[in-house]
């Protein structure tokens, strides 16, 4: 286990590291810099404020410098929008708002999913199978802009004046407004959870050891959820590591319908902004979490599949 | 259960009754065939190759024909629709603003019209009248009409003026039923209709219009083009990088393959969202710099058809998206290196890019096709995000997403303009979707579930 968590960090800091280069190059590539406003500035104010944040020198010496201060923590500080608030203090007002909807939008997809999936599985061919992956096939390939939008016509005034919920976020009204974002965005996780379920638990049905369970007599609940869906999650399990990471930093898309205050619409409105820093940041701190939830999948496999071993290879 | 039933098909005895054979047998049976005789029993049938199995499995499923079919009919609407439709995206038609996509004949129009105004003017008095009137009334009793009473009067009036308003929005719906007006396919406006009626022929606005008057149905024919080139290019881009590196990783093995994994493993722990939201916010600005640059070559002409807006899309797709594919491919070339064919080429002089590619590679072809096709609704996911985050397609080059970004704000009055671009991007994707599924049970049985 040491070796593996040794490969695995050694993994993670060259991921970092190339995943920091690659965006630093990329954001100074794009024109346009953090100072254009409506009121232009001039070229002197221009290459003081270049000056100060250290944006005169050349781009490796930019990045070396980026580099020792995120060795030590430092994530910097917003160039416009908060401007000279630390980034990582950003981060930490942003993140949890993302993630409290991420959090309650995955459980109830793979709550709900993979009871599905099971159920589908188990009544193969049936009219319910049938019904389920209508159901299914029309959730995956719905954006979920267009989930949110059809919601939202429907239950938050649209259709007949019918106003269930509020259109736009607000954490004072309580659960009502939760409702909506964390439907839209567990909606596509929850339909493609259902139907990974349902091909691994057909798989896994077709295995001689459930032959062997069915022949020695045990009820259909114990086979199911014992030994078939055991085996089965091993797929589920791969596609939500990195769902995990993502939807808890914000599908950036229903948090710009809802216009709630998390992580990834303040993200994409900082990539319009051109406000390096917090790209930056947010960027790590992503990559970062991703790169956790993979560790984590790969010890959930060893919980779920007591065979995989983790040390050795692929 | 099934076992017994089995069992008892087995005869007593292996041996057959030869005698009771005999007595079925007469001497005619003995005799040779004659040539007519022998050609009927070959039949006539050729041998058929994987495709033309493919293609017979693939068309009794009906699922993935109708699939196919919604394909070629969206695939016509958006590359030939638009040379039907005489409006072009851009084109902001004057007097026919916000239609919705129904329309009333003239005389309906002008019935309701009348009616509408005749409703809102009992209600509302002129603001001059009222002060007027209250002039009057203050110096009737001696007192001085200030600028403040004025003020309150007009404040009064304009409060006034927004309620009837606002009654006024939900009222012609109402007048409408009252009255028993029909409504009329397609958006017309009222100049359109009176041309119409004077015997010009007037294309109707089938989906009604925008804001600014541009019609809707082109704009979306439009962003259906753009989903469905850049779904189909960045699934080739995909498959190109994907195989080639697929394949080179899994034929080298070894070292190379380590190291090869190692750099899939990496782009896996990417957050790839952002680095293609970064992608596509940075790489835009610069293509458009480098077609506006001045000077020519061939490469800058094919950028220039294409737009910097759809390339920068293609590459920031087909740069991390390839894994999966690349992925699946290894697996496939790890198993089939160890076949025979393959020692026997190599024993033969082949090179390695030789076998990768008359061997190797057609024997994967099935996945290689179902993971492309499956890859197109992904691609095309990935371009109405951007868009409706307005990173991905700008103006003024109409994209689904944009379109739906653009419809939020009138979402109740005019739901109709999230719907259509919401509706067409589903349906397309679904279709895409389920074709690709079928494509995966006609061409890999064995993965059939």
């Amino acid at each position: 286990m040491g070796k593996y968590f040794a490969k695995r960090i050694g993994m993670a800091v060259v991921t970092i590291f190339l995943v920091t280069c690659l965006t630093f190059l990329l954001m100074n590539a794009v024109p346009g810099s953090p100072w254009l406003s409506e009121k232009s500035p001039s070229a002197a104010t221009l290459a003081a404020l270049n000056e100060k944040y250290g944006m005169d020198k050349p781009v490796y010496v930019q990045l070396m410098k980026y580099l020792g201060n995120l060795a030590k923590g430092d994530l910097g500080v917003s160039l416009k929008m908060q401007k000279n608030r630390a980034v990582t203090s950003i981060i930490g007002e942003m993140f949890p708002v993302s993630a409290k909807v991420g959090a309650i939008a995955l459980s109830w997809a793979v709550l709900v999913g993979v009871p599905l999936g099971c159920l589908a599985a188990f009544k193969r061919g049936k009219l319910t199978d049938s019904i389920l992956r209508v159901i299914c096939t029309l959730g995956i390939s719905m954006p979920s802009f267009v989930v949110a939008s059809v919601l939202l016509v429907t239950l938050a005034g649209g259709l007949a004046s019918l106003k269930f919920f509020p259109t736009i976020f607000d954490p004072a009204l309580g659960w009502r407004s939760y409702v909506l974002p964390c439907f839209s965005l567990g909606f596509y996780p929850m339909c493609y959870t259902a139907r990974q379920t349902r091909s691994a638990m057909l798989d896994a049905l077709n295995q001689e050891y459930i032959k062997t369970a069915r022949a020695k007599g045990l009820k259909n609940n114990k086979i199911i959820f014992k030994h078939a869906l055991r085996n089965a999650l091993i797929p589920v399990i791969t596609y939500l590591g990195p769902q995990v990471a993502f939807t808890l930093c914000g599908g950036f898309v229903v948090e710009s319908v809802f216009s709630i205050p998390g992580l990834g619409r303040y993200f994409v409105q900082s990539i319009q902004n051109r406000d390096y820093p917090v790209i930056m940041g947010t960027t790590i701190f992503l990559a970062t979490l991703i790169i956790l939830m993979n560790v984590v999948v790969d010890l959930l496999y060893k919980l779920a599949d007591p065979r995989i071993n983790l040390t050795k290879g692929d | 259960m099934a076992e017994d039933k089995k069992m008892e098909r087995f005869p007593v005895t292996l041996q057959p009754d030869i005698e009771a054979l005999l007595q079925d047998l007469s001497e005619e049976d003995f005799t040779p065939a004659s040539e007519q005789e022998k050609d009927d029993f070959i039949q006539e049938r050729q041998s058929t190759s994987y495709w033309k199995d493919a293609w017979r499995r693939l068309r009794k499923n009906v699922v993935a024909m109708v699939a196919l079919g919604v394909i070629i009919c969206l695939f016509l609407f958006a590359f030939v629709g638009p040379y039907l439709v005489p409006y072009g995206y851009e084109q902001f038609n004057k007097g026919a603003e916000n239609l919705y996509p129904y329309h009333y004949t003239l005389e309906d129009q002008k019935r309701l019209d009348a009616e509408i105004a005749a409703r809102t003017q009992s209600e509302t008095m002129d603001v001059d009248e009222m002060i007027a009137k209250a002039k009057a009334e203050a110096e009737a009793k001696g007192e001085k009409f200030t600028k403040k009473d004025e003020a309150v009067i007009k404040a009064q009036a304009k409060v006034a003026a927004n309620n009837a308003e606002a009654s006024e929005d939900a009222d012609p719906e109402k007048i409408r039923q009252e009255l028993g007006i029909k409504r009329h396919l397609f958006g017309y406006s009222v100049g359109e209709l009176e041309r119409k009626a004077a015997g010009e022929h007037v294309f109707p606005h089938v989906f009604g219009t925008d804001m600014y008057g541009r019609d809707i149905m082109v704009r979306v024919m439009y962003g259906a083009r753009v989903s469905m080139s850049v779904g189909i290019c960045a699934a080739l881009l995909v498959l190109v990088i994907g195989a080639t590196y697929g394949a080179v990783s899994g034929y080298c093995g070894g070292r190379v393959d380590a190291v090869m994994q190692r750099i899939v493993e990496l782009i896996y722990s990417v957050p790839e969202m952002l680095v293609v939201l970064l992608i596509a916010t940075a790489l835009k600005p610069i293509l458009t710099e480098y077609v506006n640059s001045g000077g020519s070559s061939p490469l800058k002409a094919f950028v220039n058809i294409l737009g910097p807006n759809l390339i920068s899309m293609f590459i920031a797709f087909g740069v991390l998206y390839w894994v999966t594919m690349s992925r699946i491919i290894r697996g496939q070339v790890l198993q089939l290196k160890q076949q025979e064919y393959v020692t026997a080429a190599r024993a033969l002089g082949a090179s390695g890019g030789r076998i990768i590619r008359q061997h190797l590679i057609p024997n994967c072809i099935g996945q290689i096709v179902v993971t492309t096709c499956l890859q197109i609704p992904s691609a095309i996911f990935l371009e109405s995000f951007l868009s409706y985050l307005g990173v991905g397609v700008s103006a003024p080059l109409p994209s689904l997403g944009s379109m739906a970004t653009d419809a939020l704000s009138g979402m109740y009055t005019y739901t109709y303009r999230l719907i259509v671009p919401s509706l067409i991007l589903s349906v397309m994707i679904l279709a895409f979707n389920l074709f690709g599924d079928g494509l995966r049970d006609a061409l890999d049985p064995k993965l059939k579930k």
